[in-house]
């Protein structure tokens, strides 16, 4: 006989079960198969067409960390775009934010400017500024003559960085604004009501209680960021194609530049698990460090 | 009422089955975007003739994409494009040996070498390109060039009288990796002549790490072109790319851009009346040697696997000999054809091709498509990387033989 208390038990798992098998079911067919599937062709040469890959055990692997200069270069890229990335979106997005949420007028109409281009393709966003770049920034020299708009924002190694920067800033501002804005809005009106009473000025209410409030925001924009950064693609592949020459190449273009362009499929996939890694600890890190500073009210 | 629409709707799906089940549905995955409305008038015309229906999906920048996944899930398209040469053994697992056809035999043999493996005819060659540089005669004209330059020294003094006219001499289209390779094997191309005329011995040795980049004596000249070209370029030469090259030539901006005759279509769009031809270009450091780059690369396969392989190969042959596939590429297309006797293309580069080859003027294959796969890209990227300013020449030749030796050693 099953009493009451473990037939409840059953029940809510049951219920646990069929609520959750339709998301665990598709990400195992869509996520975690191909996953699996890729680290087995990491150890294949296979071009992506022949019909049998063929086994070479690590040797994709001794090429990754012994014989890939371009590999080095995209990760050097890529770890100086996500280092200014996460410190730019997050000191921005924060800065606006705090702007945002307080009574400033047109604040919607701001809100939503700054969030606009998170709703558009990245493909699209890449297209749009690369005609800016180009032509816009011509007639901006025709109009203005200032200097700035003469320079080889694409064509030139070092401003292409910084092109492909900006517009990834200014694309993903408006989706960590959000997340703060919200943040800011859970911070208890007593507590600021108690600091104004203790002589707080704006600075020090800022850095001693907001900050800290909102530091669940700030875990959660950082870990987006984080992995949105090390995984920077479509920006680039429309802006710049990582180049010139290899200039801008991150680590998932340079992946699939390996794969679609070189036709290596199995040293792609090699590229791939270590990127999975390099995601996976850097974040993992980060969460863990950023949740040892959370506080409650 | 109802009634009436039910009936309605039934005679439409009936209507629709039976339109279905005229003829065969052939799925064809093509590239070459620009000649959409050309594939969709043939398809239609195909229709007409055979009642077949053939599906054709249009890509571009992910063509190879798309084709490597459908192959790969078994989605097999019954026809499909590629390029000549390397991919010949690329697609070998996925295409249909067309040797035994009697409609091979109407093509110029010329255009076969390209798609022809150890005696077997791997692909259909459907198309025949030329690549140079391409110039604005009536700007020449103003600058009072008189002999058309065939050197690389030849071509820097026509770039100084162009710019002391106040013309751009060149747009460079340095954005595009593709462009690269064109440019600048063209450089080349009179290497056979160091291995007794065949570029199969060359690539060879280069394949078996026996050449290497930094030895051939000639690269001094690709760098050279490479450079006068960037310096003659335009304030933002990193910048162009195909869409510029075309737009500002249209536009009378620059006098003279490297690229093929499938560029015609998009500049005589802007400006119909404009007044072009093919530039000779520079090669083996003497005039004689300079010439045009001339080939069938584009190349349409029948899948092996393919659910309606005789129905695929019946439409090829209808390609081939019927009256409207006979005209398809030099009328509605506008290009040469590789078929033999083929009527003669009104476009200005296609006849300037035709007339230069009647006249002897050296025509050299696409031989850098025998580099092994992925050559083309990454070989074009560090050459760009080279033209950006980020590597020096030394450096550029070592990037270079690091990458053939890997790509080389892959292909095998």
């Amino acid at each position: 006989m099953i009493s009451a208390a473990s037939k409840k038990r059953l029940a809510r798992a049951l219920d646990f079960i069929a609520l959750t098998a339709p998301a665990v079911i598709v990400i195992l067919v869509f996520v975690e198969l191909p996953f699996l599937m890729s680290v087995a062709y990491s150890f294949t040469k296979w071009n992506g067409l022949d019909k049998v890959p063929q086994f070479i055990g690590l040797a994709n692997y001794r090429e990754l960390f012994t014989d890939d200069p371009d590999m080095a270069h995209a990760f050097v890229f890529t770890i100086a775009f996500t280092v200014l990335m996460v410190v730019l979106t997050n000191v921005v997005a924060m800065l606006l934010a705090v702007v945002l949420a307080g009574g400033i007028k047109g604040r919607n109409a701001l809100r939503a400017a700054f969030y606009v281009p998170n709703i558009i393709s990245l493909i699209i966003i890449g297209y749009v500024w690369r005609f800016i770049f180009s032509k816009g920034f011509d007639s901006f020299l025709d109009f203005t003559h200032a200097g700035v708009f003469g320079l080889s924002w694409l064509g030139d190694g070092r401003l292409a960085f910084v092109s492909v920067l900006a517009v990834s800033v200014w694309q993903s501002i408006g989706f960590y604004l959000v997340i703060y804005i919200a943040g800011l809005q859970t911070v208890p009106r007593d507590v600021i009501e108690a600091s104004l009473l203790d002589g707080a000025g704006s600075a020090t209410r800022l850095w001693r209680i907001t900050l800290p409030m909102i530091m669940p925001s700030v875990t959660v924009c950082v870990f987006y960021s984080l992995s949105n950064a090390l995984k920077s693609f479509d920006v680039i592949f429309s802006l710049t194609s990582g180049g010139p020459g290899t200039a801008t190449t991150s680590i998932a273009l340079d992946i699939y530049k390996t794969a679609f362009g070189a036709s290596r499929f199995g040293y792609g996939s090699a590229k791939s698990v270590l990127l999975f890694l390099l995601i996976l600890t850097v974040t993992l890190f980060q969460v863990t460090a950023f949740k040892r500073r959370e506080v409650e009210a | 009422m109802k009634k009436a629409i039910f009936a309605l709707s039934l005679l439409l799906i009936v209507g629709a089955l039976l339109a279905g089940q005229s003829g065969v549905t052939l799925k064809a995955l093509f590239y070459s975007p620009e000649l959409t409305d050309q594939y969709n008038d043939m398809a239609k015309a195909y229709k007409a003739a055979t009642g077949n229906t053939l599906d054709i999906t249009v890509l571009q920048d992910d063509y190879k994409t798309v084709l490597s996944a459908r192959l790969n899930s078994g989605d097999i398209p019954d026809i499909f494009m590629s390029s000549a040469y390397a991919d010949n053994a690329a697609y070998k697992d996925y295409d249909y040996d067309l040797t035994g056809q009697d409609f091979i035999k109407q093509l110029e043999p010329t255009a076969l070498t390209g798609v022809t493996v150890d005696g077997e005819v791997t692909g259909y060659p459907f198309l025949v390109q030329s690549h140079s540089f391409i110039y604005n005669k009536k700007l020449f004209a103003d600058a009072g060039i008189t002999t058309l330059p065939r050197t690389i020294g030849e071509y820097e003094a026509a770039c100084e009288k162009l710019q002391a006219k106040g013309i751009q001499p060149f747009a460079t289209g340095f954005k595009e990796w593709w462009v690269f390779p064109q440019t600048a094997w063209q450089v080349l191309a009179s290497i056979k002549d160091s291995y007794g005329g065949d570029y199969a011995k060359f690539v060879a040795q280069l394949d078996s790490g026996a050449l290497k980049f930094k030895d051939i004596k000639q690269m001094s000249d690709v760098f050279d072109m490479l450079d006068l070209i960037k310096k003659y370029g335009g304030p933002k030469p990193l910048e162009s790319d195909f869409n510029d090259q075309c737009a500002s030539f249209a536009a009378g901006k620059v006098a003279m851009i490297h690229q093929g005759n499938w560029a015609e279509d998009s500049i005589k769009k802007s400006n119909p009346n404009i007044d072009i031809g093919y530039l000779l270009g520079p090669t083996g450091g003497s005039a004689a040697k300079a010439g045009i780059m001339f080939d069938s690369n584009q190349t349409i396969r029948i899948a092996k696997d393919g659910p309606n392989r005789a129905a695929a190969v019946a439409w090829l042959k209808w390609l081939t000999t019927s009256d409207y596939g006979k005209s398809w590429i030099p009328e509605k297309i506008n290009q040469l054809s590789p078929i033999i006797g083929a009527k003669a293309s009104s476009a200005t580069l296609a006849k300037e091709t035709v007339s230069l080859l009647a006249k002897g003027t050296p025509s050299y294959p696409w031989f850098y498509q025998r580099f092994p796969a992925g050559a083309e890209q990454g070989l074009g990227t560090i050459l760009q990387g080279y033209s950006a300013g980020q590597t020096d020449r030394k450096q550029t030749l070592d990037q270079l033989d690091a990458l053939y030796t890997k790509l080389a050693s892959a292909a095998q």
